[in-house]
């Protein structure tokens, strides 16, 4: 972290003074020894062993096996990812399930940040309403996939208020425990200072309670996540979850493994979006355990 | 749920207002929801007293008891199969460290593969019975188990592990006597998230392999609720499942709680 604020400059001199610290090797290299990357290279290399290590036991299982509807080759799943891939197949199916994941996700953020605000910041309404959250909250969203069959039907709405039902509580309760968990003496300051209730909250609570809040954003993301695969695998007639049981109901294995594969990468680019946006709005708690 | 305690306790709050408090809400919107079940003069419409009528029948003879048994002894087996491999894995992972190099990175790309995901894989290797069922918990307890595992491991005080070995303790003594002890307040934690994700995949198991094996086979409550919704629309029963599965977690989760309590009391 600290290389990133230095010049390239400043790196040299850095470098030359651990100079007499390091062993021969490093500070033989005709390149200046920068010890983050070399760790961060050695991973990169470990990364890499590892990757070759689990495809070629794969491969090889998979020649012991010998049966491409019970484990295709990493080949056959390849080969099958640049088809789907060419014909546009996956990208069909990922965005359906990426928009019903952005458009739950902003459904229950506007549900239950100003809930959250208000239950932290007033006792007597958490003490009305948290009994009945907590007595909805063991249900699991997948508990709901049934009535809400009935009720939705098979389509769009049935994922998204399955998601919007997952990605609530840990906005929610994140929310609370973050305006709760506000410095009393921050509050006190301002209030002594005559800030009136709007500022106060745009510019004390809100930042105050941030860190948590998008704590509880990236919980709600895994949870969804999670859930939107077996909302649309069990309710809907497109999207990831759907795809990967239609291929299987055709035996048509490769393409299955292609889009598990898919989903894999779809929810870490996701993870990836969630930690630099995380970054930008609550830049200051990097390095603690919130991050 | 303690901080709210601990802010509720200085207000003295007396035992009939805390009663009112805690179900007025719940109260009222349960008699909203029978009111207009009673409104909506459908006979399929789910209604409290007719939850808690279907919920004594399910129990007396619609085999409620033995369906929620049946998955509740599935989120067990696949979870002690997930402990198992998991602390293994966390042990070796948290205190060696090329193998944590190796498989950080695997274990990284499986994990955002929800467990749903792997359901296609399971009914194609084991067909729609109780082994799909158990492989897509244990892969959902895997995960929680193995990464709690590490934290807990490579957590431990270098100093601990220097001092037993310095005086001559075996290794594998410094595991069981140092290193298990030192991380066991991590793999608990790890342990109550792992089953409860078990049991919200146990459910989605039951149900997908339901959904996609024309509802028969498997059993389980989350088959049960599926065959309510596909065969005979009984939405109140539906329900009755809903409850269930709720009030399970909420006992798993408290059992564990009481469990690490009890197992470490100089954590509270």
């Amino acid at each position: 972290m600290a290389t990133d604020m230095t010049t390239t400059g400043q790196r040299e001199v850095i470098a030359a003074a651990a100079a007499p610290l390091l062993p021969l090797t490093l500070v033989a290299a005709p390149r200046k020894v920068n010890m983050f990357r070399l760790l961060a290279a050695m991973r990169l290399f470990m990364a890499l062993v590892s990757f070759v290590l689990f495809i070629g036991l794969w491969q090889l299982v998979a020649t012991w096996v010998g049966n491409r509807v019970l484990l295709p080759s990493p080949v056959q799943v390849a080969i099958a990812l640049y088809t789907l891939g060419v014909e546009g197949e996956i990208f069909e199916h990922a965005l359906v399930s990426t928009t019903r994941l952005a458009i739950s996700l902003a459904v229950s953020v506007v549900l239950a940040i100003p809930l959250g605000f208000a239950m932290g910041l007033s006792d007597r309404l958490n003490a009305y309403l948290d009994p009945f959250i907590e007595l909805l909250r063991p249900i699991s969203g997948i508990a709901w996939i049934p009535l809400a069959l009935f009720i939705f039907g098979v389509g769009d709405v049935l994922p998204v208020f399955i998601m919007v039902y997952v990605a609530f509580f840990p906005l929610l309760l994140n929310t609370i425990a973050g305006v709760r968990g506000v410095d009393p003496k921050l509050l006190n300051a301002a209030r002594t200072m005559g800030v009136r209730p709007a500022p106060m909250l745009m510019h004390v609570l809100v930042p105050a309670a941030l860190p948590m809040v998008m704590v509880g954003f990236r919980l709600a993301f895994a949870g969804a996540w999670s859930a939107i695969i077996a909302a649309e695998l069990i309710g809907s007639p497109n999207g990831l979850g759907f795809a990967i049981e239609w291929y299987r109901e055709l035996l048509m294995s490769p393409k299955v493994f292609a889009f598990i594969l898919v989903i894999g990468l779809v929810g870490y680019l996701c993870d990836l979006l969630l930690r630099a946006l995380q970054r930008v709005l609550t830049p200051w708690i990097e390095g603690t355990e919130l991050a | 749920m303690s901080m709210m305690a601990t802010s509720r306790a200085p207000q003295r709050l007396s035992r009939r207002a805390w009663l009112v408090q805690t179900t007025l809400v719940p109260l009222v919107l349960i008699g909203i929801w029978e009111v207009w079940a009673i409104l909506a003069a459908d006979p399929r419409a789910p209604a409290p007293t007719r939850v808690v009528e279907s919920l004594i029948d399910l129990v007396v003879h619609g085999g409620l008891i033995m369906a929620t048994l049946q998955s509740l002894g599935r989120v067990v087996s696949g979870f002690a199969l997930a402990l198992v491999i998991g602390v293994v894995l966390g042990i070796l992972m948290g205190s060696i460290r090329w193998v944590r190099n190796l498989l950080d990175p695997i274990v990284e790309s499986f994990r955002p593969i929800a467990p749903m995901a792997i359901l296609p894989v399971a009914i194609l290797w084991f067909g729609t019975g109780t082994p799909a069922a158990l492989s897509i918990v244990s892969y959902a307890a895997f995960f929680p188990l193995l990464l709690n595992t590490v934290h807990g491991v490579s957590q431990v005080d270098r100093k601990l592990v220097l001092a037993a070995r310095t005086m001559g303790v075996p290794r594998w003594r410094i595991l069981t006597n140092v290193v298990l002890p030192a991380s066991l307040p991590s793999i608990l934690l790890g342990s109550r998230l792992a089953m409860g994700v078990a049991w919200t995949a146990i459910i989605a198991a039951e149900l997908g392999v339901g959904a996609k094996s024309g509802g028969g086979g498997s059993g389980g409550i989350g088959a049960m609720m599926f065959i309510f919704y596909a065969y005979n629309i009984d939405l109140n029963a539906i329900v009755v499942c809903m409850i269930v599965v709720g009030v399970v977690a909420l006992l798993i989760d408290r059992l564990f709680r009481l469990a690490e309590r009890r197992l470490m009391p100089w954590r509270n």
